[in-house]
């Protein structure tokens, strides 16, 4: 695991560099020790698991979203930061069809899904096979009014899965991904609404994971946690890495440092600037970036 | 604070924030212009005590230095009593940078200027060092006699402390001014200031070889010579601070 993690961080960089599509236009790299090893982990770099290519979507004639190009790469931590009404939960709800929901809205450009090229906004696709793929987990703890149990267990019986025996084994192995399994597996049968914010917050993360999703969704999943709460949340999401491909908004701009391995920062609908998250918070290669971070903006 | 005030009586360098002079190189302050008012204050007063210190520091080299040439007891006194201000401000500077980066959490522009400061205070607090050491020699030197080391290289003595202070100066206000200019004057001086020293060097072994009962004294007679190109070497890791804090990348080290 470990050996893993450090690949995906060396790799961070380079990567980086054509998320946005681009290009590098560099020569071989000055022939020092660490840049070279770089090199060498970089060729093994974690592939995109969706992008974003020319994503333009429209609130009625409110245009929410630019001409977004960004890849998401598997396995990893991919942070979205920026202003409020800067189109960056507008483009999390994008990749699992959320504005579906609501009339007068239109897609333009595509979300291909990886490995078979699926275009999540494409009319052709049906909405319901997308969520089902992709994940999402919501600022408020929304928890059905339900036992714990059947909270997680919804997902699975819509697939069909009414075995008990199965049943349980996958509940439990979601609420351990979760890691809340020991704090509510002798209250399974409770009902979901008596549990902490903070509980409840990684119930819902398990009821995602149950139906082992592709990617997972956060949207502003901390906002309304306490400090504790938060941690085991980022915690989580740090070791969920390994079995998901996350993508997560966020205003805690700590938060963003702290769990992600590539920070997009969108501005008025605009992708600006997306990068290795310890780049994107040492040295940001956008003006607008630097400002907004550092808490020059507006 | 006691520092402060001790400084100001040195007469050296006062920030130009606190002459309110505006930036000579290049327009508005890189550092300042957070909707966070704490965040623009404490970020410039991190600034403005290190370029104090700074200014108390290149005054101890160059009075150590001339204590040294002029036999003067009483002045090489005056740098070893000043030597604890200098200790002060680095370890106030120490932990005042650290107390910045726990509550404010910089990143950014701001994170790589905390981290200057942090380190230009240690550079500093070394160049304090090494003006002690010459101090030092200066107090213990005696009256010049006609076979004196330190009279053989006078010379290189003074060019030295006059290039290692104004390498010191254009650094401190380097980071003043978040001026990456001044930083690359720093670091094109030094090339000069090595090669004096190795000529005085090559000066003070013809000299050992014609007398050596001054031996002693000549050993300190290059030490006080390797400290001014020490002095130098600080000079420029300040310079190279304050390049990474300004454009984000280590001279020379460019990314791709």
């Amino acid at each position: 695991m470990n050996t893993t993690v450090d690949t995906m961080t060396a790799n961070k960089s380079r990567q980086a560099a054509t998320m946005q599509g681009e290009t590098s236009a560099q020569g071989p790299a000055t022939p020092s020790l660490s840049i070279a090893m770089e090199d060498r982990k970089a060729s093994r770099a974690n592939p995109a698991k969706a992008s974003s290519e020319k994503l333009n979507f429209w609130y009625g004639s409110n245009q929410a979203l630019k001409n977004i190009n960004l890849v998401i790469p598997e396995h990893q931590v991919t942070a979205l930061i920026g202003p409020s009404g800067c189109g960056k939960s507008t483009f999390l709800r994008c990749f699992n069809r959320m504005h579906d929901l609501q009339a007068d809205t239109k897609y333009e450009g595509a979300i291909m899904l990886r490995p078979d090229n699926v275009n999540l906004v494409g009319p052709e696709t049906d909405p319901i096979e997308v969520r089902m793929r992709i994940g999402m987990v919501f600022q408020k703890a929304n928890p059905f009014p339900k036992s714990v149990f059947e909270n997680v267990a919804y997902g699975l019986r819509l697939r069909g899965i009414n075995n008990k025996t199965e049943l349980a084994e996958r509940v439990e192995q979601a609420l351990r991904g979760a890691a809340i399994w020991d704090e509510v597996k002798d209250r399974l049968n409770d009902s979901a609404l008596a549990l902490s914010g903070g509980q409840m917050q990684r119930v819902c993360i398990s009821r995602a994971l149950a139906t082992e999703p592709e990617i997972l969704l956060f949207d502003e999943p901390t906002s309304a946690l306490d400090p504790i709460a938060t941690a085991k949340i980022e915690e989580l999401i740090t070791e969920l890495r390994a079995r998901v491909t996350v993508l997560i908004v966020t205003h805690n701009m700590q938060q963003a440092a702290r769990v992600s391995d590539f920070t997009a920062f969108m501005y008025l609908g605009e992708l600006v600037e997306v990068d290795a998250t310890s780049k994107i918070f040492t040295n940001p290669a956008k003006k607008a970036t630097e400002d907004y971070i550092t808490g020059r903006y507006g | 604070m006691e520092a402060d005030e001790q400084s100001t009586a040195a007469g050296v360098m006062p920030s130009k924030r606190a002459t309110g002079a505006a930036a000579s190189h290049g327009g508005s302050d890189p550092l300042e212009g957070h909707t966070s008012k704490t965040m623009d204050q404490s970020l410039t007063e991190l600034r403005t005590h290190a370029v104090e210190m700074g200014g108390l520091v290149i005054d101890q080299v160059s009075s150590a230095v001339k204590a040294l040439l002029d036999r003067d007891l009483r002045l090489a006194e005056l740098v070893l009593s000043r030597e604890p201000l200098v200790n002060d401000y680095e370890s106030r500077l120490d932990r005042d940078t650290l107390t910045f980066i726990a509550l404010q959490q910089p990143v950014a522009t701001d994170l790589r200027a905390t981290r200057a400061v942090a380190r230009v205070a240690l550079e500093l607090e070394r160049v304090g060092d090494e003006s002690k050491k010459i101090a030092r020699f200066a107090a213990k030197a005696g009256a010049a006699s006609e076979h004196d080391p330190v009279v053989a290289v006078a010379r290189y003595l003074r060019h030295m402390a006059g290039l290692s202070t104004t390498m010191l100066r254009s650094a401190v206000r380097a980071l003043d001014e978040a001026s990456p200019v001044l930083a690359h004057e720093v670091l094109a001086l030094d090339k000069e200031l090595d090669a004096e020293f190795a000529t005085a060097i090559r000066q003070l072994m013809s000299f050992v070889m014609e007398d050596h009962q001054f031996l002693r004294a000549t050993i300190d007679t290059i030490f006080a010579l390797k400290g001014l190109e020490r002095i130098g070497d600080h000079a420029k890791n300040i310079a190279e601070q304050v390049l990474y804090m300004v454009e984000g990348e280590r001279p020379g080290r460019k990314s791709a």
